[in-house]
Formats: C-alpha cells, sequence, structure tokens
C-alpha cells in the first residue's frame, strides 16, 4: 500500500478518536452489549426460580443436544452461543457506520474533503484508504469487545456456577466471516450514499436499514423462531461478502470529482 | 513549454449556467497571472477544471503537457491549490496539519516536518504551530493553506482569493511571499482576485474575466497603450508663461495631456527654459482598478479590442 494512503487511514484513526462524541459511542454500545446485557442474563438465570416450569418447558424447544446438559450450563451456553453472536453483527454495523459516516460525508460537511481531493491520489486510491481505516476500526470494536465480553463473563460464571463456559465454533465463523463481512457491506454503503448524503446524519440514517434484517435475528434468537446455527452464519457471511464486493466495484465506479464536490 | 494552458476552455454546469465561455490564456513558467472578476465571474470554475475537479464542456486546459480532467493525479503532483472551499482539519494542530498534507503529497514525516516549520516561519505561524487549527483565525487558517499548497514544493500555484480575510499587513506579508516564489522558485501563480489594487502589486499579467467571458488580457502597460494611449500630466509649478498653453486647475495647479509619459522630460526642460519654477510633477496613469472598470463598463467594446489587438 502507499504511504500516502496509509497517511490517511493514520489520519482518520486518530481524528475518530479524539472525538469524544463519536469515542463515546464506540465505547458505550459494546460494553452494553457484551458486559452489560450478558451480566443482566447470567443472573437472572442464576436467580429465576427453577419450580416454575417454564425453564423446562423452553429447554424442551432446544436442539437434543443442548437438552442432555444440566439447566445451570443449558442457559449460560444458550445466552453465549446463540444470543451473543447475533450482537456481533450490531457492533461491527454501529462502529462501520460511525467511523465510513465521520470520514466521508464528515470530510464533505467540515470542506476538508476538497483539499484531500487535491492530492495526488486517485479518487479509487482515496476511496480504499478510507474504507479500509473504517474496516480497521470496525474490527478493533470487534474483537476487543469479544475479548473483554469473554473475559467478563467467564469471570462471572466462575464466580457465580464455579466453572467455565465453552465458546462453540460458530465464533471462528462470527469473527473471521460474518462480521468483517457486515461491516464491509456497511461501509460501502455509508460512502456510497456519501456522495449525495449532506450531513453525517443523513448517511447514518441509511445505516438503519441495514440493521433491520440483524434485529430479525436478535428478535428470532430470542423468541426461539429461528436459531442460528453454524449453516446460517455461514450463509450470510458470504452473501455479505459477495454484496460488500459487488458494492465495491459499483461504488468505485460511481465516484467523480464533480459529483462529490456538489 | 507553457506552464499553464486554457484554449477555449468552457464549462456549463448541470441547469445550464455558463460559467466559463471559450476562455483562451497561456502562462510562462515563473509568470504571476492576475485572474481577476467579481463573483460569480468564474474564476473559481476555471481553477477548478485546472485541478481536474470539474470537467471541460469545451476546450481544454493543460499544467505542462498534462491534462488535468484525465490525469488528475498527476495534475495535482505539480500543483498547489488554495481556495476557501479547501479547508484542513480542526482537530490536528496547525503543524499536523502541513505533516499530513507532505505525507499525502508522499513526503517522508521528517521532511514534512521540517518543510512545516519553514513555511510557517515564513508565513508567521511559528507561534501558533502547535495549537489546534480550531482557535486559528481566519488570516491564520488562510496562511495556513497558503503553506499546506507549498509543502509539496509545486511547480504552479493556484491561488483563489488568497488574502480574503487578512489584515493589510498579513496580505502585504502574503503577496511578498507569492512575489519571492515565483521570482527566485520560478513557481507559477494563477492568482483569482477581485482586490485589484493588490493584483496591481504582484502580477506581471492579467486576464480580466466577466460572466465567464475573457474580457481582456496583457500586462498593464498594454492596457494603458490600449485604453488610454494620452498621458494626463499634473503640475505644481509658478511663473509658467502663458504661450505653453497649460490647462490651469487652481493656485500654481497645471494640467496637461501628453501622447507618452516620454515627453515629460521635454515639458519640464521648456518650463525651466521659459522662467517657470517647477515644483512637482506627476503622470497620472490609470490603475488596474480605472482598467477595469473601463473595461467592464464596455465590456462587448473591449473584448472586440482585444479581438482586434490579436
Amino acid at each position: 500500500m502507499k504511504q500516502e494512503m496509509t497517511a490517511i487511514i493514520t489520519k482518520d484513526l486518530k481524528s475518530i478518536m479524539s472525538n469524544r462524541r463519536m469515542f463515546f459511542v464506540l465505547l458505550f454500545v459494546p460494553i452494553v452489549l457484551t458486559v452489560f446485557m450478558p451480566t443482566v442474563f447470567l443472573l437472572t438465570i442464576h436467580f429465576a426460580p427453577g419450580e416454575s416450569g417454564d425453564l423446562e418447558k423452553l429447554l424442551k424447544m432446544l436442539p437434543l443436544s443442548e437438552q442432555a446438559l444440566p439447566v445451570n450450563q443449558v442457559f449460560p451456553g444458550l445466552l453465549l452461543n446463540y444470543v451473543l453472536p447475533v450482537f456481533f453483527l450490531i457492533i461491527p454495523i454501529m462502529a462501520a457506520t460511525v467511523m465510513s459516516a465521520s470520514s466521508f460525508v464528515g470530510e464533505r460537511e467540515k470542506r476538508t474533503l476538497e483539499t484531500l481531493l487535491y492530492c495526488p491520489l486517485s479518487l479509487k486510491q482515496i476511496f480504499r484508504a478510507k474504507v479500509l481505516a473504517a474496516f480497521l476500526l470496525s474490527m478493533f470494536v470487534s474483537f476487543s469487545s469479544f475479548l473483554v465480553m469473554l473475559t467478563v463473563l467467564e469471570a462471572e460464571m466462575y464466580f457465580i456456577e464455579g466453572f467455565f463456559l465453552l465458546p462453540d465454533a460458530k465464533w471462528l465463523l462470527i469473527m473471521l466471516l460474518v462480521s468483517p463481512a457486515v461491516s464491509l457491506v456497511a461501509i460501502i454503503m455509508i460512502v456510497r450514499t456519501s456522495a449525495k448524503a449532506q450531513s453525517m446524519e443523513d448517511a447514518q440514517q441509511g445505516a438503519v436499514f441495514l440493521l433491520l434484517p440483524v434485529l430479525f435475528l436478535v428478535a428470532g434468537q430470542f423468541t426461539g423462531i429461528l436459531l442460528v446455527n453454524g449453516w446460517i452464519l455461514f450463509g450470510i457471511g458470504v452473501v455479505c461478502a459477495l454484496a460488500a464486493a459487488l458494492l465495491f466495484k459499483r461504488a468505485i465506479g460511481n465516484f467523480r470529482y464533480e459529483l462529490l464536490l456538489k | 513549454m507553457n506552464a499553464v494552458t486554457l484554449s477555449q476552455l468552457s464549462k456549463i454546469y448541470e441547469g445550464g449556467k455558463k460559467a466559463l465561455d471559450s476562455v483562451s490564456i497561456t502562462l510562462k513558467p515563473g509568470e504571476v497571472f492576475g485572474f481577476l472578476g467579481p463573483n460569480g465571474a468564474g474564476k473559481t470554475t476555471a481553477v477548478k477544471l485546472l485541478g481536474g475537479m470539474l470537467t471541460p464542456t469545451g476546450g481544454s486546459c493543460q499544467l505542462f503537457d498534462i491534462n488535468p480532467s484525465k490525469e488528475p493525479e498527476k495534475a495535482h503532483a505539480i500543483s498547489g491549490v488554495v481556495t476557501e472551499h479547501a479547508q484542513m482539519y480542526d482537530n490536528l494542530t496547525g503543524l499536523q496539519n502541513l505533516i499530513f498534507y507532505g505525507s499525502v503529497f508522499g513526503l517522508a514525516t521528517k521532511e514534512s516536518q521540517k518543510r512545516g516549520q519553514t513555511l510557517l516561519k515564513q508565513l508567521e505561524l511559528s507561534d501558533a504551530a502547535d495549537r489546534k487549527l480550531s482557535s486559528y483565525s481566519t488570516g491564520m487558517r488562510q496562511r495556513l493553506s497558503l503553506a499546506r499548497a507549498l509543502i509539496h514544493e509545486p511547480k504552479i500555484l493556484f491561488l483563489d482569493e488568497p488574502t480574503s480575510g487578512l489584515d493589510p499587513e498579513s496580505a502585504q506579508n502574503v503577496h511578498a511571499m507569492i512575489r519571492t516564489l515565483a521570482k527566485e522558485k520560478g513557481i507559477t501563480v494563477f492568482l483569482c482576485t477581485h482586490q485589484l489594487r493588490y493584483a496591481q502589486e504582484i502580477c506581471t499579467r492579467y486576464g480580466l474575466l466577466s460572466c465567464g467571458k475573457l474580457l481582456a488580457e496583457g500586462t498593464l502597460e498594454e492596457f494603458r497603450s490600449r485604453l488610454c494611449p494620452e498621458t494626463k500630466v499634473k503640475l505644481n509649478a509658478a511663473n509658467i508663461p502663458d504661450r505653453l498653453s497649460l490647462r490651469r486647475t487652481g493656485n500654481q495647479e497645471y494640467e496637461l495631456t501628453l501622447s507618452s509619459k516620454e515627453e515629460i522630460p521635454a515639458l519640464v526642460r521648456r518650463i525651466v527654459e521659459n522662467g517657470g519654477n517647477i515644483y512637482h510633477v506627476s503622470a497620472e496613469l490609470p490603475s488596474l482598478e480605472d482598467i477595469y472598470f473601463a473595461l467592464t463598463a464596455e465590456g462587448g467594446k473591449s473584448v472586440q479590442m482585444k479581438e482586434a489587438h490579436k
């Protein structure tokens, strides 16, 4: 990669870190989703009255492999391997949205984009640098959130139940395929709309539509309508990766100086 | 080879607004060209076309042998642009901004820092080097923009109203710098402004633009000889003999019209030889401002004049 592109990536990452409002969003949402919510679930499971019979009814709806385990292991396991993975679709979308809206539309809003366009890089190189900056941040937030979540959850499990939970293989798919692919789709969609969007808010609103299918997945997980298994995740990951590649190609083709500076 | 060439350059925006209408200009390396005209005349459009930000709807333009609309990256590598729309990052300090722009122009961080510090010193911004841009005044931002445009030592500098928002002292400083850049480093300067007095101080040649049309192009002397071929001379003198037929305008104040200022020494000699006492002589030459207003007032006529001159 050219040194000029690295300079843009470094600058974009530094500027998002120095913006308190955005840094707060990047920190707050993952903490709520990966620390606060799992803790509430764990405590609820631990202190829920066992004699109501509701938990047993719920257990019967689960795959046979999950039913074989003792209750105090089943529910934390469900939390870790079925509920929390979906949050790792929300987190990269959120991080990618915040970053790409700031780095492309934000630049246009603050009139710094024109100055950047006068540098000896092609529009394609600038676009790639910006997408890469947003992607790196999004992945950094995702992986850090995963590590924090796992550390907190395992510590809580050990103190509450006296044993550790094992994350299953789905996590590999989530972290290495689905999360990066979803993040790329979000970034490219934001950057694409940035040519038309007049403000960061405009661009961020577009990302809401991306969150809708994810919210359906979350609802599905909680209600038991759809339990996300490895194949579904693999399918989502592949579709998103293909969509990202297609969108990237089309977006680059559509960019013109004149359009960006309108 | 010409540094900048505009040939029959036209730009019509979507919606039909004709911003530039068949403008043809050539600039030699090291020239300071003043592109003058009121707001909305098409100056910024010309800069954007030369910077490859817009595509011409007619004609073409070149920076040396580079066509900016076809090879914008190459055009950017040899040019620096200052426009009011090209801002820098508020969250970075003045020096950090310069280092960043140095890096995107392919300079090593140390080299960018060195050049940045030198430019900040030249533009009297050294004290503010480590202050965030958000605390800069308009004038300071404008000077920093100039430093940013110079960080990669461009061959051509496009300046769109570079001294707007500057106090007279800072404006003088910037002008001195532009003059030095052209004289010592051979940088070609394409200066767009409506501040005619400042333009007269630093430009070697001018193009007068109105409603997208080039009304006239040339040096100040050429404009004067074309528009006002006669020279008005004012005298402060006493004991002027009547036979010299000078027009009296006040107590010891006289006025006459000569065909050129070369005739002034002969006039002075004649007055003195005829017993007159001269205290002050001045040739009233039309300023760039006078010429500009004369041309814009008779736009069509002036265009014809220019064509006839060719």
